[in-house]
């Protein structure tokens, strides 16, 4: 039905992973804003977005609807926070950004997301992929999006394992971004990684091949 | 003779004064009081929460003073159903500037929209005009410290130190009296204290019914907004009472 949604989706390319592990999570993107398929106009584009202390949102897809629909989350969170006075649940912010996506329904924005997050309290791992029209499935395990899916599935599948703790997750979820958008032309050009506990949130750049 | 000419906002009387307006102020000086007073290093804000009735289910701790954004506060005196309306369109706005110009919304842009919608009520539309005066408390980059009034009619401006709601000229007497421009956080706290008490009756003050707020800047020098704890706030009132001694 929406023929252009695959073009548009690529247009721009980029890649976007989580995964959970004992209590944390863990989210990564690439750093590639390209045009069009064959030029690359920056190297410094993070697909990550901060929306609470243990809440992030990563995105893919057409650059112009990332950036849009992160600040239109942004703007709901701040009012939701005004109002309730107390911080978004995850699985409420899921909630939120799913019905903001269904409103666009015949004209979508292009985007697919991840909601990366812990819950609150518990500090239990929170994972949800969102479609474009806001279709939500929560994970266990892992979630992939981006014009890499395939080799990011093909990547996390064996290499993923239940309660890893912070450090080895930041190891398996770096190797299996690396090595998923080394095998796809319109992501890498750098990778950045967010590591989500309790205590901290750790952010770190990892050395990619610039290709 | 007056009363030809005041059941309808949108029209003059013959003195030259809408007296729609006029009555909507005159119903905020019987609401809850709030004092705020600008220092050099901070503003601090006393609101009385009015309790109407022993039988209210939780301590309400929202009712006078709302934040708006990360460095706006706004503080109401009036008829709170009114003021939720003004609140609410206040904060969107904020959200609306911050997506749009991704920066934070600068306090007199917001005072001057939702004054706007207030002068709109006495215009326009022959309904009735908010009931509602609104400080502002900011912290910009640019101004520093800032505090801005809007009442019913729509109109603003920025002061040094305000009261609205009850007691409020006599309050202001005393705050035109003893504020000084190098008051201290400190000193403010100690006026906005002693101005609420002197024109009140003593046995009714509790602590129990005052909203607090202090707008400093943190380690980081962004805007920090805290409530005083409740000791902090019977001290200020014991050290202030001016009834105490007897």
């Amino acid at each position: 039905m929406n023929g252009d949604a695959d073009k548009l989706l690529a247009y721009n390319g980029g890649a976007v992973v989580a995964m959970a592990g004992k209590q944390c999570v863990a989210l990564a993107s690439d750093m590639r804003f390209g045009r069009d398929q064959f030029q690359t106009v920056s190297s410094q584009f993070p697909k990550l977005y901060c929306l609470g202390p243990r809440l992030y949102l990563g995105l893919t897809g057409l650059i112009s609807d990332i950036q849009t629909v992160s600040e239109t989350m942004q703007y709901h969170v701040n009012l939701y926070e005004l109002n309730e006075r107390r911080q978004v649940k995850p699985h409420v912010f899921t909630s939120m950004l799913s019905n903001h996506l269904y409103a666009k329904r015949f004209g979508p924005f292009y985007v697919e997301s991840i909601v990366a997050g812990l819950q609150p309290k518990t500090y239990e791992p929170y994972l949800a992929s969102l479609d474009i029209l806001g279709g939500t499935t929560v994970s266990k395990n892992f979630s992939v999006t981006g014009t890499c899916k395939a080799q990011l599935y093909g990547m996390c599948e064996p290499l993923w394992k239940t309660d890893l703790d912070s450090m080895n997750l930041f190891e398996v979820l770096s190797q299996a971004l690396l090595n998923a958008v080394d095998r796809d032309a319109l992501s890498g050009w750098g990778a950045t990684v967010c590591i989500i506990e309790p205590d901290r949130v750790t952010l770190r750049t990892l050395k990619a091949r610039m290709d | 003779m007056s009363r030809r000419y005041d059941s309808r906002t949108t029209i003059f009387s013959p003195e030259g004064r809408i007296h729609q307006v006029e009555y909507a102020i005159e119903a905020i000086n019987h609401a809850g009081t709030v004092i705020a007073i600008n220092s050099k290093n901070g503003i601090f804000i006393l609101a009385e929460a009015k309790r109407p009735s022993a039988l209210i289910a939780d301590k309400v701790d929202n009712e006078k003073i709302y934040k708006l954004s990360g460095c706006m506060v706004g503080c109401v005196a009036g008829i709170t159903a009114d003021a939720n309306i003004l609140i609410n369109y206040a904060r969107n706005q904020v959200q609306n500037h911050l997506q749009a110009f991704n920066e934070p919304a600068p306090v007199e842009k917001i005072v001057r929209q939702v004054a706007n919608v207030k002068q709109n009520y006495t215009q326009y539309g022959g309904l009735r005009p908010f009931g509602v005066s609104i400080v502002y408390a900011a912290f910009s980059r640019e101004g520093g410290f800032k505090l801005y009034h809007s009442d019913p009619s729509g109109n603003y401006a920025s002061w040094k130190s305000i009261c609205i709601g009850a007691n409020s000229s006599s309050i202001i007497g005393t705050l035109k009296e003893k504020w000084t421009p190098d008051i201290d956080l400190t000193g403010a706290k100690n006026l906005a204290f002693e101005a609420y008490c002197k024109p009140c009756d003593v046995q009714s003050i509790s602590s129990k019914n005052f909203e607090t707020m202090v707008l400093t800047l943190d380690s980081d020098d962004k805007p920090l907004f805290q409530a005083l704890g409740t000791d902090e706030v019977e001290n200020l009132l014991k050290e202030n009472n001016p009834i105490k001694a007897s």
